[in-house]
């Protein structure tokens, strides 16, 4: 037995549902695979496969794209209650943020808030450290204050979890809920809802307003079924908005052909330029690190940052480099105080919050730092920036952690590789672009 | 692209030289060469002839003091290290029917050289069959004969066997019965296929059971041992 609440524009997998007060609510049950010539299509990621590969005994069939939710089989069914927009009724400004916009994002703001209206798809191209966050703010509340149901959705669970205390401070009023794979809670009808974007399988014509932030990251750019998540989680009239500093070629492609709208803000609220990315080349820096040493030109650097006292946060390629370089750094610098993160840590948090209240200065981190998150007054060094694990966006991204708060808008950010690749130099443009672009609209004042 | 079933990368498919000069028909493993080597294989010479896991010894400690059942040999053909535990987890639990194929050559090929009159695998219980939607066992042993000799008894199987202690398990109850009439056991030698050996609970039950109907000799085939 389930109450209606749960399943109001949601879809959950199962072979029969019972509701607990079902008055007035007509149940919707959807095959969960169709069934085609020589395909199966499945209904919650929208992947197909060919059916020979994945018949089971009894002739039936799975889809082996979307394990994590549970299995789909073709003789379950998926069930949802359309979204009925059930929220207490409440004031006009729900808007409890009393930050100011500049006038650029201002500009930006108000074009989301009108395709938020006309339930558009559309693109919000801005820097990293543009206030992306505080230009959702009017679009939102305006949503809100119309009894609609928003999703704030990323492929990163620290994205969500970096971005429910700001929408919890700025919409105090509004219940919320934050969804994601291990969190201890259960589900709840709210009306707004923060989750990673695997969570939208789980979603059937939810939401009037639906916003994917951080669009070009891992897993959401990668995986076909998470962008038909996307688009089955909101409602047929509801609106999607895209959000990054770095779209993909297939956004920017999208948008060349005029079949995807996109405002665009290439300064930081503060009025600063982006840190433009040096680079130093190195003999072998793989060699050097698989001996637990540093290049020469690293050590140089960084001793010249131990000595002006600034923090910084180290890039390496790969989770095996991490001990290597700490190795290293301990035997050069034994004062500096540090910490090494990655994916897998158990203390991952921990340490990213004693980096922010400046309890250690340096920490060293694969690529799981590259985004969503904002440290003050870093510097930021790559070890191995021509490693093919870093993209053009993962280094836009890693150079954007620079020079975030309007206190401190500058900082070096200093890639090592053996050679200047393909896409450390297609990075150094997109960063000079946007910069040269701002000052011609005069959105930055400095040199 | 065909990409590795484990790990969800690329996976090239490299005949050797012999093999297109051959003009052979060639199957591409459905993993890639790097998961394919983190399993370890226990080779029939280095393995313990009562449990089957890898022994230096002809009987390993445990069996030499438990030495209650002698008649009774097991074959493993993997040690059950994490690579193994991660596959089986992806192919019971999550339910990835296309896994089936990875261990299916190593069946066959221990099939053939264990010389059995007949093969029967252990069957798994209605309600994990119906939602897992195949026996894990018969996917194994796709394209060999197979005869279902045995069936699962209606139990109140709340715990499933890996969910148990070591103790419990050695107390579990006899989970079969026979499926045919015993005639069709006498005087055969009859093979057991199973996933995991883990204390030979299972399909030591199993074993008793097809000696009581009369069977010749009962030897055991599992993927993995541990």
């Amino acid at each position: 037995m389930i109450d209606a609440e749960q399943l109001y524009g949601r879809q959950i997998l199962a072979d029969e549902v019972h509701l607990n007060n079902a008055q007035g609510v007509q149940l919707i049950r959807r095959p969960a695979l169709a069934i085609q010539d020589r395909w199966v299509l499945c209904q919650r990621c929208g992947q197909r496969t060919l059916k020979k590969e994945v018949r089971l005994p009894g002739n039936k069939f799975y889809c082996p794209h979307c394990f994590q939710l549970g299995r789909v089989t073709s003789d379950q069914w998926l069930w949802s209650l359309a979204e009925p927009n059930l929220f207490m009724p409440i004031a006009s400004s729900p808007l409890s943020w009393r930050g100011k916009l500049t006038p650029a994002q201002a500009s930006c703001s108000q074009q989301v808030r009108q395709y938020f209206a006309a339930g558009r798809t559309h693109l919000l191209w801005a820097v990293t450290g543009a206030g992306k966050t505080e230009m959702l703010f009017p679009g939102i509340q305006w949503a809100l204050s119309h009894g609609l149901r928003v999703g704030i959705a990323s492929p990163r669970v620290d994205v969500c979890l970096e971005l429910a205390p700001r929408f919890e401070a700025a919409f105090k009023s509004i219940p919320q809920i934050v969804l994601y794979g291990d969190m201890s809670g259960t589900y709840e009808y709210r009306q707004l809802t923060i989750c990673t974007t695997h969570q939208l399988l789980r979603f059937y014509h939810a939401f009037d307003v639906l916003v994917i932030d951080e669009v070009d990251a891992f897993p959401f750019a990668a995986d076909p079924g998470l962008s038909f998540a996307a688009e089955q989680a909101k409602k047929e009239s509801g609106a999607l908005l895209y959000l990054t500093a770095t779209p993909s070629r297939e956004l920017q492609r999208q948008e060349k052909q005029n079949r995807l709208t996109v405002s665009y803000l290439p300064a930081r609220y503060h009025g600063h330029a982006l840190p433009e990315i040096k680079v130093k080349t190195t003999g072998n820096w793989r060699k050097r690190l698989n001996q637990n040493h540093l290049p020469g030109k690293v050590n140089r650097t960084l001793s010249q940052l131990i000595m002006k006292q600034r923090r910084f946060l180290i890039f390496v390629p790969h989770v095996n480099d991490l001990p290597r370089v700490e190795t290293a750094l301990k035997k050069q610098f034994p004062p500096l105080k540090l910490a090494t993160v990655h994916a897998t840590d158990p203390q991952r948090h921990e340490k990213v919050q004693w980096m922010r209240d400046q309890q250690i200065d340096c920490l060293i981190t694969t690529t799981i730092l590259e985004r969503g998150v904002t440290f003050s007054d870093i510097d930021v060094i790559v070890i191995g920036a021509d490693d093919q694990v870093f993209s053009t966006a993962a280094l836009v991204q890693i150079a954007g952690r620079v020079g975030r708060k309007a206190d401190f808008p500058s900082g070096l950010v200093q890639f090592f590789a053996d050679s200047q690749t393909k896409v450390i130099r297609e990075a150094r443009r997109q960063i000079r672009f946007v910069n040269r672009k701002a000052r011609q609209e005069k959105l930055i004042g400095d040199v | 692209m065909q990409t590795c079933l484990l790990c969800h990368r690329e996976n090239l498919y490299q005949p050797t030289l012999w093999q297109l000069l051959n003009f052979q028909t060639v199957s591409q493993s459905p993993v890639c060469t790097g998961c394919w080597q983190t399993f370890e294989p226990i080779p029939a010479d280095q393995a313990c002839q009562g449990c089957g896991r890898r022994s230096a010894e002809k009987k390993c400690p445990d069996c030499q003091k438990w030495q209650a059942d002698s008649s009774f040999s097991n074959r493993a053909l993997y040690t059950y290290n994490a690579p193994l535990k991660r596959y089986m987890s992806q192919y019971k639990f999550n339910g990835d029917y296309r896994l089936r194929r990875v261990f299916q050559g190593q069946f066959q090929q221990a099939v053939k050289t264990l010389q059995a009159d007949l093969i029967v695998p252990i069957p798994i219980n209605q309600s994990t069959r119906k939602q897992r939607g195949f026996n894990q066992v018969l996917g194994f042993l796709e394209g060999v004969e197979t005869l279902a000799g045995l069936a699962t008894v209606q139990s109140d199987k709340s715990v499933p066997q890996s969910a148990k202690t070591r103790q419990q398990r050695l107390l579990t109850a006899q989970p079969f019965k026979l499926n045919v009439d015993e005639e069709v056991f006498r005087k055969k030698r009859v093979l057991l296929v199973d996933d995991i050996y883990t204390t030979g609970r299972t399909i030591r039950h199993a074993a008793e059971l097809l000696i009581g109907a009369g069977a010749r000799e009962v030897i055991g085939l599992t993927l993995a041992h541990g």
